[in-house]
């Protein structure tokens, strides 16, 4: 046992004294704390009390009138608002059309206005027709907003002339709120059957896209790491002075082992930025506004979270040793862990694309198959409440699985590591484990 | 009883016998040599005793224990193939392997730093492997396999791409291993390193022994058929003696091949008769001789 840690230790001690490790956790850091900050850092920059202004021709003419008035009706419509996103800007009237336009393009030029609307013939619509005129394409956005308030201002007019009271105004316009909680019919195992609302679903939905992405990344990157370290030893032949010093297998899950402390350690590090960004004054304002509360989640899914966590990871991570004892050069890693990549990689994006549809029939198959399970199972605790036997069944075959492929790894590996030369074959393999009598 | 004792091993890789009933022993303080051509059969030996892979039949024996995981902590082993972490220190690797066989960390570092101050290289603490020319990557290589004092050492081609000087080194590091009781099994293709430090050898052929035994024996066995003669001038007519077989010319004088050594005093006698005579020797037949003969004579088959 205690050569077993002795490993773990060197292999930790590498990995941190690395500069690889160090610069990937300080950039994914960097890249995090951005991410978080991203919308603050918008709000800085504009958006919320910027006001695109529109200009518009107030003219006394005849012919002009409607229009006039429209963009008057427009205008105080706007300035009643708290937080209008435009403002209308009236120009006077130059006596031609030609004038008006030359003197709204100037105030386009002059940064004073972005755009200018210009009246028509009188339409069924109760307005003159309009046309949006600015420099910008695809302005959707600005009409479909100036179309907004003009449905509004129509449908008070009418209302008024209906002759309404004050409160039947009030009443028409109040909101309609549906409330949804989502439950389960039989005992469920997710937050054990009493349902989740709104809110713990948008925070259940975040904390299970957050661990999948996690659970997913970490398998990769130690994966990947566990192999190519394993590789790379055969390659130097430090294996062979290794293999005459600690058992085999001591060696193989003193490395899985160690590069989980390092994932561990390097996920620590992670949620402690993510959670030091959270909870910084500004960010906390705009996490409330979007009604997260992160004190929602549920303590039953965070236990499962992290038994899935632990069991997916030795299962990926003991594949990934013994395919890196099979590859004698780095060179044929990358081929060689090709089928475990893709393993995983089906699994993330089951879980990924299912996240709008947790009860589909892939879901629930794929949700007891072991090189899947860790990801699916997941999302479905976080999304529904599946029976608690369908949750045990899954974890007991994951178990079974890994004690499996822990025994075949084991065994590949101490065959692995002592044959040199191209890929063996499964034949070759079967060969060498008689021969070497393992 | 004998450190290391391997007993009639057999090992098949399928159809093929990889090695064939191999016995010898190592006393405490002898230096064992185990030769053979490419591909004899030494490294599936080697790697049979280090207890990498299990004979089918036959045992090895450690002062008359079967293996066991145990006997780690008694074997150092130099593979032939070099390999360390290049880009770990020189101490952190070392200690690691140390402790791995059993050392505690202080332990280790003490050792480490003797062995460093041993080979006239403490710089090389701290600095990675990479980082050092491939002499002196073998020099830490070595160390790797002495550092945790083992009783018994395997050295695979121990001296290969060393400077004479530092092979120098290692061979007397090896002899002062021999002398303070260390077993060593021993491999090389270098024949005057195994003349040198070998008591008993064996010579691997194609997973057969086909020679075994003491040095010394060993070469009784066969005829002595050179002669080095330098003289101050020149001497004729060498070739006519009878039993000459064939007469090369050096810078240092003459090498003669002969039929018996009777014939060696009929070359002095003639030799004397020209000129004086400043070296004259009738030479064992090299263990490289010996090897060429019973091995190399069929191995372009």
């Amino acid at each position: 046992m205690n050569s077993f840690w002795t490993v773990v230790g060197f292999t930790v001690k590498n990995k941190l004294r690395g500069k690889a490790f160090l610069i990937t956790t300080i950039i994914i850091a960097l890249i995090m704390s951005i991410g978080i900050n991203l919308p603050y850092i918008f709000s800085q920059f504009g958006g919320g009390d910027k006001v695109t202004n529109i200009g518009y021709i107030q003219s006394k003419q005849a012919e002009l009138a409607q229009g006039s008035a429209t963009g008057d009706q427009l205008k105080a419509f706007f300035e009643a608002q708290e937080n209008p996103g435009l403002m209308l800007v009236p120009f006077e009237d130059k006596g031609s059309a030609g004038a008006n336009e030359q003197q709204l393009k100037k105030a386009i030029a002059d940064k004073q206005i972005k755009g200018y609307l210009e009246f028509g013939e009188m339409s069924v619509s109760g307005f003159p027709e309009m046309t949006y005129k600015s420099e910008k394409l695809m302005e959707f956005e600005m009409t479909s907003s100036l179309q907004g308030a003009l449905q509004m201002i129509r449908q008070s007019t009418i209302l008024q002339n209906a002759g309404l009271t004050e409160e039947q105004l009030a009443l028409l316009n109040a909101p309609i709120d549906i409330d949804t909680v989502q439950i389960s019919a039989a005992e469920g195992a997710g937050s054990l059957g009493d349902g989740k609302s709104p809110e713990e679903q948008a925070v259940n939905m975040g904390l299970i896209y957050f661990i999948i992405i996690l659970l997913f990344m970490a398998v990769m990157i130690s994966g990947q790491m566990i192999a190519s370290e394993i590789t790379a030893e055969k390659s130097s032949r430090v294996m062979e002075i290794l293999i005459t010093s600690v058992s085999p297998l001591k060696q193989m899950f003193g490395k899985i082992f160690g590069m989980f402390v390092v994932v561990v350690l390097q996920i620590a590090i992670y949620v402690v930025v993510i959670i030091g960004n959270i909870s910084m004054p500004h960010n906390n304002m705009a996490l409330g506004n979007l009604n997260i509360d992160l004190s929602n989640i549920d303590p039953a899914l965070l236990a499962y979270a992290v038994l899935f966590f632990l069991t997916g990871f030795f299962l990926f991570a003991t594949l990934f040793a013994a395919v890196g004892s099979l590859v004698s050069r780095t060179e044929d890693l990358g081929q060689a862990v090709m089928p475990i990549t893709i393993l995983s990689l089906a699994g993330f994006y089951i879980s990924i694309f299912s996240i709008s549809t947790p009860d589909s029939t892939l879901v629930k198959v794929t949700s007891f198959i072991p090189f899947f399970s860790p990801f699916v199972m997941m999302l479905r605790l976080g999304l529904t409440d599946p029976p608690v036997w369908q949750v045990i069944t899954s974890i007991g075959i994951l178990l079974v699985t890994i004690y499996v492929a822990v025994w075949i790894s084991a065994k590949i590996y101490r065959t692995g590591v002592l044959m040199y030369g191209k890929r063996p074959s499964w034949k070759e393999l079967r060969k060498a484990m008689k021969a070497y009598k393992v | 009883m004998n450190p290391l004792k391997v007993d009639r091993i057999v090992k098949q890789y399928g159809e093929k016998t990889a090695v064939n009933g191999i016995s010898f022993e190592v006393g405490e303080g002898e230096i064992y040599g185990l030769l053979g051509a490419n591909g004899a059969g030494k490294t599936t030996t080697m790697r049979m005793v280090l207890g990498l892979i299990y004979p089918d039949e036959g045992q090895i024996l450690y002062h008359g224990k079967a293996y066991s995981s145990d006997q780690l902590k008694n074997l150092g082993y130099l593979p032939e193939e070099r390999g360390l972490y290049p880009k770990v220190r020189v101490s952190d690797q070392l200690i690691y392997l140390a402790q791995l066989r059993g050392m505690s960390k202080r332990d280790a570092d003490a050792s480490l730093k003797r062995w460093l101050e041993r080979f006239e290289v403490p710089e090389y603490y701290n600095k990675k492997v990479e980082e050092l020319s491939k002499g002196n990557q073998q020099k830490i290589q070595f160390i790797a396999s002495v550092i945790n004092a083992p009783k018994i050492i395997i050295l695979d081609e121990a001296f290969s791409g060393l400077d004479p000087v530092n092979v120098e080194l290692l061979k007397s590091t090896v002899k002062e291993l021999r002398d303070s009781g260390t077993s060593i099994l021993f491999s090389t293709h270098r024949m005057e390193h195994v003349e040198e430090l070998c008591r008993n050898i064996t010579i691997l052929h194609r997973s057969n022994v086909v020679l075994k035994g003491n040095i010394k024996e060993i070469k009784k066995q066969f005829p002595k058929e050179r002669i080095i003669l330098s003289t101050e001038s020149e001497v004729l007519g060498l070739e006519r003696i009878s039993g000459v077989t064939n007469v090369i010319r050096h810078e240092y004088g003459y090498e003669l091949g002969i039929a018996n050594e009777a014939a060696g005093g009929d070359i002095l006698r003639h030799a004397i008769e020209q000129s004086a005579i400043t070296r004259f020797e009738i030479k064992e037949p090299t263990l490289n001789e010996i090897f060429i003969k019973t091995v190399g004579g069929d191995s372009h088959e």
